[in-house]
């Protein structure tokens, strides 16, 4: 890690010309995209080894990669996250080694040609991951390989400064703001887990497996229900009528 | 083993104690024994500051009374404390000239068989964590290039304290940020079931949830888990 580098970073981070407030997980993802020139950025957390949610998304697609990965369990940041190091995937349409069959066609699709994983940890504690996309394929330059690493380490490092403020068993306001852990997803499982009379896990998997056959995200899915668009009933979902 | 070679050997391993998770005593008390050896010293040990000030042992090399003793002693007195205090190392120190400097610690430092002593400061920038404490039992002094060594290993340890506290930190933080994502889904998922169930909107039970535990004088997470649970019916709510 290089000193210039780091200070570089952090005075990209310190800066007030940047369209989010500094201090904020928003300004972090800014600032990740930014400095590493890439096309968007966004932090995934992952906690009990499940992923979580996005603590940020510096575009709409960034937050697509991140919402993809949550609901398949597959993708740059998952396996960055479990492998430990980074991934890097230059060109998702036409990989080297065929992976993640269900992430990169909709990721392709969304924009997003090359994508890369970095997982967040301080010291031996572990994060989630950064993840970086770029609309056109090819590989990261060597310059933003390193960045990439002390981003990844400094996005860790703000995420647990932003909670340790936090009030004792709450989220931190900070890492709320700008940050999606899917709990329409959660509310649509209570909903479904008393509409059928089932336990919260299989209320999950009831829905999921609607997605799925749907062809459908989760979190679209999920919507609908708490919608009332949506309605599970005898273990079979249908639209109200 | 020559001790470039062992010196070498001390400082990788130290170093990848760093990037793994590692148990700090462990460490600290390898590194001790490891200084023992390469300086060719009797005894060592490493006295750190306790969070409400003054020094307190955290690895030393022998188990014998008489040498723990020696550091227990100079949480008042001694060569751990000024170089503590001033942050510059004390060297070649005789005991048997001592006993204006340590009226109580040369004394018994005499009796327990040493001659000579040394402390090197463990700092980091500006920041004096402790004292790297090094006894010998003849009064041979410390050349400069085993001064040089000593201070070496006294930063290793210095930074190893500094990158555990971090991780520490980190640990406890992470824990309290995946309990709190937790709660958050518990109540969640207990918002769409109360939704559910009295036909009502999201936003209606979570206020229901709330107003309950704020009546109840119970934790909003403990709420919704019986809630979820069943053992807190629908109509309470």
């Amino acid at each position: 890690m290089s000193r210039d580098r780091l200070l570089r970073i952090l005075g990209h981070l310190g800066a007030r010309d940047g369209a989010q407030p500094p201090g904020t997980a928003r300004r972090l993802c800014e600032v990740c995209a930014e400095a590493l020139d890439v096309t968007g950025a966004g932090v995934m957390l992952v906690s009990g080894d499940a992923p979580r949610g996005s603590l940020c998304s510096s575009n709409s697609v960034s937050a697509l990669i991140e919402s993809l990965q949550y609901t398949l369990g597959e993708g740059p940041c998952v396996d960055a996250y479990n492998s430990d190091t980074p991934v890097l995937e230059p060109d998702l349409a036409d990989p080297a080694t065929p992976r993640w069959v269900a992430f990169g066609p909709p990721a392709v699709d969304a924009g997003a040609r090359a994508v890369f994983g970095f997982p967040m940890r301080v010291g031996a504690v572990r994060l989630g991951a950064l993840n970086l996309y770029v609309d056109r394929p090819g590989a990261l330059s060597d310059d933003q390989h390193a960045d990439a690493l002390v981003m990844a380490g400094v996005a860790a490092r703000a995420v647990i400064a932003m909670q340790a403020q936090a009030p004792p068993g709450a989220l931190a306001a900070e890492l709320e703001a700008g940050s999606d852990f899917h709990m329409v997803v959660h509310q649509a499982t209570g909903m479904v887990a008393a509409q059928l009379d089932v336990s919260l896990a299989e209320a999950l998997v009831r829905l999921r497996a609607h997605a799925f056959g749907h062809d459908r995200r989760l979190t679209d899915a999920a919507q609908d229900v708490v919608a009332r668009k949506l309605r599970f009933r005898d273990g079979l979902p249908r639209n109200p009528t | 083993m020559p001790r470039e070679a062992l010196l070498s050997r001390t400082f990788v391993e130290l170093a990848d104690t760093l990037v793994e998770a590692f148990d700090v005593v462990d460490l600290l008390t390898m590194l001790v024994d490891r200084c023992v050896e390469v300086l060719d010293v009797s005894a060592g040990g490493l006295m750190i500051v306790a969070p409400e000030g003054g020094l307190h042992l955290a690895a030393s090399s022998g188990e014998a009374t008489r040498v723990v003793e020696l550091f227990e002693l100079q949480s008042q007195e001694g060569p751990c404390l000024d170089c503590f205090r001033t942050g510059e190392a004390v060297l070649n120190e005789d005991l048997t000239t001592a006993d204006d400097r340590w009226p109580s610690f040369a004394p018994v430092a005499l009796g327990a068989g040493f001659r000579s002593v040394h402390a090197l400061p463990m700092r980091l920038r500006g920041l004096v964590l402790g004292a790297l404490n090094l006894f010998r039992t003849d009064q041979g002094a410390f050349q400069p290039s085993d001064v040089l060594a000593a201070q070496a290993l006294a930063d290793i340890a210095t930074i190893a304290i500094l990158q555990h506290s971090a991780t520490l930190e980190a640990q406890v933080v992470n824990q309290q940020l995946s309990t709190a994502l937790n709660s958050r889904i518990v109540i969640e998922q207990a918002k769409g079931m109360l939704a559910e169930r009295a036909g009502i909107g999201m936003d209606q039970a979570f206020s229901q949830l709330r107003s309950y535990a704020r009546n109840h004088n119970q934790r909003l997470i403990d709420v919704a888990q019986s809630f979820i649970d069943g053992t807190l019916a629908t109509t309470k709510l």
